[in-house]
């Protein structure tokens, strides 16, 4: 039996001026318990569709949830405060509670290892402080649906890596349920458990990692990083669709991956194998549609 | 299904609101500094040129009653304005709207700090008004309708603020804007040399409409309780808080068009 369902969004159209940002034909739902990422390059209306499914942007269409607007957590791609005052005033005040109160936020500024920035003022605090800052108090919230937009944007790789870690501990025992916007696949790997591709404001497809892996890559792939010997020695391999630094080598079957592989020692070539690449599903999901759609 | 809180006016967010009005620099330097050494400066000067030594109570008390206005124009006119501007093009009161703290809320906590500090302030002005100036002592019905005016001049400022803030959305644009109309209220409110009665008839055509005006070249009178004509003076506020509404009835449509909710 499926989840109780959370949102559906129908037949959904954002104009900004003339041009269309975002237009949503078929049902999308949100059910209790996903993890979604959200993922395509700028401009696909990734963050269009967050500020529709929270009322920041007119939209024509239907958005339908029980939810109501206390029950959405939202870490936005800009999070600002006001400068006047250090952090922990604006933490105490948004969540209305005290610090020295509060056993769950004092677990939360913990984890997160808050404690020393609570006395700065927002403006001082380095882009991973920040990220933190808006983190633990969207965690504060406990909402049944939990917005994450570009979380991780502009943070170095030690603080990105180190963050997501924090986030997927935090979540893993939860049934919360996670829109994660990112154009950093391997934090969603990690985070989601589904995925909607979008691509200049249109929905590529939407579903299962898994499902959508085997729809598009089938049952396991094999990445290389691209060199000239290597396409030589598989060129006569299927290969997938892939950005232009990586060779991804289709393994439909068990005995056709053994090939590669034994091919691979034998040329002493390094690689990675998955079944569940988000970069190569979204790669290949794009080309499709685009064959599809002749665009 | 967890039910989060919902934000309502609270002695946390007044309070936060409170640290956010005393954290900007300007309603110290514009709203306390200044009306206190203008007020030094000021009686001086008139004090200095008068023959009659006995008006000196008189010319106290009026340069007193309306230097006192120059404190919620910039306590609220221009601090309020400015900061609210700033957070606008911060995105601020779209992010606390995201976090469950309703515009309207955060309007209702901001007017209470606002007025909590402009009371602490006034009651300062007052404090160093009584130890270091000669003041008439005013009748019962003259300190109500002093606090009653202030109170009503205050809030108008604040509504004329937030809706130039809401409208422009810009600091530079609101801050040039608003510190204009300051000096404009001080100049036509005969603040700044030139009398109501030195004027010109266009000039005092248009201070007429300005409440600034009567507190400063009427208010001894009301302050003595002796007899005035009270209309000239509420049609100023009819006129300024009117045109204060139609602003901002204009800067939340706008604001909604554009599809942030209030």
């Amino acid at each position: 039996m499926e989840n109780p369902e959370l949102l559906q969004i129908e037949n959904l159209t954002v104009h900004y001026g003339k041009d269309t940002a975002l237009q949503i034909e078929h049902p999308i739902s949100i059910r209790k318990g996903d993890r979604v990422g959200i993922i395509g390059a700028n401009g696909a209306g990734k963050t269009t569709l967050i500020k529709s499914i929270l009322r920041l942007v007119n939209y024509q269409g239907s958005i339908h949830t029980n939810l109501t607007m206390e029950q959405i957590a939202t870490h936005m791609q800009f999070n600002e405060y006001t400068d006047t005052m250090p952090t922990r005033y604006i933490m105490e005040a948004i969540l209305q509670t005290k610090i020295s109160q509060d056993k769950k936020l004092q677990e939360l500024i913990s984890y997160f290892e808050f404690e020393d920035c609570l006395r700065k003022k927002y403006s001082k605090l380095s882009g991973g402080q920040k990220q933190r800052f808006t983190i633990i108090m969207v965690m504060m919230q406990d909402a049944p649906l939990t917005f994450y937009d570009e979380v991780t944007s502009g943070l170095d790789f030690e603080t990105r890596q180190k963050l997501v870690e924090k986030m997927v501990s935090w979540y893993k025992n939860k049934d919360s349920s996670l829109c994660i916007v990112s154009h950093y696949y391997e934090e969603l790997e990690h985070l989601a458990n589904k995925l909607l591709i979008l691509d200049k404001g249109h929905v590529i497809d939407y579903g299962k990692k898994d499902e959508l892996f085997q729809k598009y890559c089938g049952r396991a792939v094999i990445i290389l990083n691209y060199s000239k010997e290597k396409e030589t020695v598989f060129q006569n391999y299927e290969k997938l669709a892939s950005p232009a630094h990586l060779i991804a080598l289709s393994c439909e079957t068990e005995e056709k991956e053994k090939e590669i592989i034994e091919l691979l020692l034998k040329h002493n070539m390094d690689y990675t194998r998955s079944s569940s690449d988000i970069e190569i599903i979204y790669t290949n999901a794009k080309e499709r549609y685009s064959k599809q759609n002749s665009i | 299904m967890k039910e989060n809180k919902r934000k309502t006016v609270s002695l946390s967010m007044i309070t936060y609101e409170l640290r956010n009005v005393t954290g900007n620099p300007f309603v110290h330097i514009f709203g306390i500094g200044l009306p206190i050494f203008f007020l030094f400066i000021i009686t001086r000067i008139v004090v200095s040129n008068l023959q009659d030594t006995s008006l000196i109570k008189t010319a106290s008390t009026s340069v007193f009653l309306g230097i006192s206005t120059i404190i919620p124009m910039a306590m609220i006119l221009m601090g309020y304005s400015v900061i609210q501007s700033q957070d606008l093009e911060k995105g601020i009161p779209e992010r606390l709207q995201l976090f469950g703290i309703k515009q309207h809320i955060t309007i209702c906590n901001r007017i209470i700090s606002e007025l909590i500090f402009l009371s602490a302030a006034i009651i300062l002005y007052f404090i160093v008004g009584i130890i270091f100036m000669d003041l008439q002592t005013p009748v019962i019905s003259g300190i109500i309708i002093y606090i009653f005016c202030i109170l009503i001049f205050s809030t108008i400022c604040f509504i004329l603020g937030h809706a130039i803030a809401t409208l422009l959305r810009k600091f530079s644009l609101t801050y040039c804007i608003v510190m204009l109309l300051y000096f404009v209220f001080m100049i036509f409110g005969g603040m700044m040399g030139i009398t109501y009665e030195n004027m010109s008839a266009p000039m005092q055509a248009v201070a007429k409409l300005l409440p600034v005006t009567y507190f400063n070249k009427d208010f001894y009178t009301i302050w003595t309780g002796k007899s005035y004509n009270f209309v000239p003076m509420l049609q100023s506020y009819l006129f300024l808080g009117a045109i204060s509404g139609v602003l901002l009835f204009i800067a939340l449509k706008k604001d909604r068009r554009k599809g942030n909710l209030s």
